[in-house]
């Protein structure tokens, strides 16, 4: 008698609590397919004619207002951020997965000291960086490329991917390793084969974080790049002008802006439930 | 275009022809209204090239920094004009305002040569032009080499030109001795009531002629209205909560934001005149502002008028304007009335905001950038944004005389020239111009937030305001 009764509470329970955390992203989705007047509606409607207009306004680049068409870049901003992301969570994980492995396996002066410094990137308020870094990114040609951006991103990914996936290789065993290179295997190899397996689903988690951190940045292409490289978490905010808010339109944004973080955690996911249970059983 | 037609544009670019001449003399050659307006704008940018060398920069290639506002979509609406006029080109990077003053902040803090001109507001050339990152345009203005002879810079509203421009002392005043021209003004908006018409047709009243009137009238709309508050004004805790409604008021009860003496500032929030205008302000916000006041901007004042959720803003004259275009759902029903809140008071004192173009100092390319913001505050650019785009309020005095543009906007904004009329003529910048500007400004605005919402009163919360303002001035060595 006791089971289905706990059935349904845990049942309903999940479902409070799925309807209060996914609210927000509902009535966003809800917003995208209406028009700025539906969404100011007083007393707001939950019945409203669906339009595709706002999709339309994106894709095409057109933004009508009540002061004249605007061209919108939101695609291009869209492609920003997935070339900015893409290539700068690359370049960690070239970068930091293999100098993870060394701070997991290796004793050296001044290993941790390297590493809190790489951590410490994670510490530093952007502002306080961006001046001095803007004055160098002069001198060095870096200002307004896509290079320099991902440069600049390696603050945001790189100990997020270090620290991380270190964890992961402290964790695995040495002695699988120690065992491969007595078959006469290479350090290289041992790595490859055997060390970067056992570390991927920490490695994958570790990937997708580092995306998402790198994907809502917004202050580092604002300062350190022109208009047309700007990712979307700026360019969303073109739809905020003096002659008003299109709602409408940052609703549509904000859809299409989620889709690849949800498309790659969906993806990712088998390898992050992986990787968390690992870490949560290991004694 | 027949030469009858080509002597007709010249004659009336001369001046040798009326307007209502030429217009029924086009019309004779068969040509239509939007073909003769064509015809006209490209023989005064002839008219500009015979007088001047505007193709000393030719190949050229000038980088602006642009806010997305529709100032900056009249112009570059334009551009192709500046393009066949100069034989230059331009490139400009735009960005949402919620952000534009930290990338022109950046940009110039780190001497960048990115940009060569920019706009901004006059109290942001308060920091910039001291800190040595503008160039001062009487350099520019006053060199007939490098000026147009009929660029005719007191066509523009003298308060406006003397807004931008500052020695650099603390509380000297604007456009006074050993100013400094940090910018050029370029389009601007002052202060006055947006309202809307059906709200109060529906409870029989008339537009606020004084602020206890309005307070009178928007406690009203509150009780009557049957949803919308009455009065829309911004609340957030930024310089932004200040300048609008606010200060226009303030002043107009003959308060001051700071008395000088000896070179020295000494803050004035706490005068009479200032604890009995908060009294009125605070009161009329607890009773007939909007429920989240403390977080509204610019954005939620509009908006509100525009969906009909307010009765009335007290804020910019063109975002009243902007909420009765096409898109918002009382378009059509805003109507607008100059306001001077003190009874006492012979007329309107608004405070005004200048959208203004600077020259960056770390530009390699000043002088061209100076042929672009030549052109950008012409007569003709300015007459361009104004009739045929949304650069209201312009600054030349000529535009606003331009019958066409008059009709234009008495057509579909009944209300707004009479209104832009009554409160023009006192219409500058009351702030005393010192480098604390934005510090001092969010502090009264977070001060007002408390008053507000009665966590201190307003007598007690302007001494601690004064008190505040005066430490942070003397530590600056200016107090």
């Amino acid at each position: 008698m006791r089971e289905p009764i706990t059935r349904i509470l845990r049942g309903s329970a999940l479902a409070l609590i799925l309807l209060f955390f996914l609210f927000p992203i509902l009535w966003i989705l809800l917003m995208s397919f209406q028009t700025n007047a539906d969404i100011l509606r007083i007393p707001p409607r939950l019945g409203f004619t669906p339009t595709l207009s706002n999709y339309v306004a994106l894709l095409s680049g057109k933004l009508a207002t009540s002061s004249g068409t605007l061209d919108i870049t939101f695609l291009r901003n869209l492609g920003n951020s997935l070339l900015l992301s893409v290539a700068s969570v690359a370049a960690s994980l070239v970068l930091g997965v293999p100098a993870a492995y060394a701070f997991a396996r290796y004793r050296f002066r001044l290993g941790e000291s390297i590493a809190f410094t790489l951590l410490s990137f994670r510490f530093a308020p952007p502002l306080l960086v961006l001046l001095p870094l803007s004055l160098y990114f002069q001198i060095l040609g870096l200002t307004d490329t896509y290079g320099g951006l991902i440069w600049v991103y390696q603050l945001i990914t790189l100990p997020l991917i270090l620290w991380i996936v270190r964890g992961y290789f402290e964790d695995a065993s040495p002695d699988i390793e120690h065992a491969y290179r007595v078959d006469g295997h290479s350090w290289w190899r041992t790595f490859t084969r055997i060390a970067v397996p056992l570390a991927r689903p920490g490695i994958a988690a570790a990937g997708l974080l580092a995306f998402i951190f790198a994907w809502n940045n917004f202050v580092f292409a604002l300062v350190l790049a022109s208009a047309d490289k700007q990712p979307v978490t700026v360019g969303a905010l073109a739809f905020v002008t003096a002659a008003g808010i299109q709602y409408g339109q940052i609703a549509a944004a904000i859809v299409l802006s989620i889709l690849p973080t949800l498309a790659l955690a969906l993806y990712a996911q088998r390898w992050l439930v992986e990787g968390l249970s690992l870490g949560a059983v290991k004694g | 275009m027949s030469d009858k037609a080509r002597d007709l544009c010249k004659a009336r670019v001369a001046g040798r022809i009326s307007r209502r001449e030429f217009g029924k003399r086009i019309t004779a050659l068969g040509i239509g209204a939007a073909a003769a307006d064509g015809l006209l704008q490209a023989s005064y940018t002839r008219a500009m090239a015979a007088s001047f060398d505007w193709m000393k920069y030719k190949g050229t290639t000038v980088k602006l920094l642009l806010n997305k506002h529709p100032y900056a979509d009249a112009m570059i609406a334009d551009l192709d004009a500046f393009r066949a006029l100069t034989g230059m080109d331009v490139k400009y990077d735009i960005f949402p305002e919620d952000v534009y003053f930290d990338k022109v902040t950046a940009a110039l803090s780190s001497r960048s040569s990115q940009y060569d001109a920019f706009m901004t507001g006059a109290y942001q050339t308060w920091q910039y032009g001291p800190a040595g990152w503008l160039v001062d345009m009487n350099e520019y203005l006053h060199d007939a080499g490098k000026t147009a002879p009929d660029y005719d810079f007191e066509d523009m509203l003298p308060n406006l030109r003397a807004s931008d421009s500052w020695s650099g002392v603390p509380g000297a005043p604007l456009g006074g001795t050993g100013a400094k021209q940090w910018a050029i003004p370029w389009g601007f908006e002052l202060y006055s009531i947006s309202y809307n018409r059906n709200i109060f047709d529906q409870l029989k009243i008339t537009p606020p002629e004084n602020l206890p009137d309005l307070i009178e009238k928007a406690t009203k709309i509150t009780k009557d209205a049957g949803g919308p508050y009455g009065v829309g004004v911004r609340g957030s805790r930024s310089w932004a909560t200040i300048h609008p409604g606010f200060l226009s008021g303030y002043t107009n009860y003959g308060a001051r934001d700071f008395t000088v003496a000896d070179g020295k500032l000494k803050s004035a929030v706490d005068s009479a005149e200032s604890k009995a205008f908060h009294e009125l302000w605070v009161k009329m916000i607890q009773e007939a502002g909007p429920k989240n006041w403390a977080t509204y901007t610019w954005y939620q004042v509009g908006q509100d008028l525009g969906a009909g959720a307010s009765g009335m803003i007290y804020d910019a004259d063109i975002l009243g304007y902007f909420m009765n275009g096409a898109g918002n759902k009382e378009a059509g029903h805003i109507g607008y009335t100059p306001i001077a809140p003190n009874p006492e008071a012979k007329g309107p004192t608004s405070n005004i905001w200048i959208w203004s173009l600077a020259l960056s100092n770390f530009s390699n390319a000043k002088d061209a950038a100076w042929y672009f913001i030549q052109w950008a505050t012409s007569k003709q650019h300015d007459m361009f944004g104004a009739r045929k785009k949304d650069l209201v309020d312009p600054v030349r005095a000529s535009v606003w005389a331009d019958k066409v543009f008059q009709d234009r906007i008495a057509g579909s904004y009944p209300g707004y020239l009479e209104t832009y009329k009554a409160t023009a003529p006192d219409a500058k910048i009351y702030f005393t111009p010192q480098p604390l500007f934005f510090n001092v400004t969010t502090e009264w605005a977070a001060a007002l937030q408390r008053m507000v919402a009665k966590e201190v009163a307003v007598s007690e919360g302007l001494d601690q305001l004064a008190a505040t303002i005066n430490r942070e001035l003397r530590d600056a060595g200016i107090g």
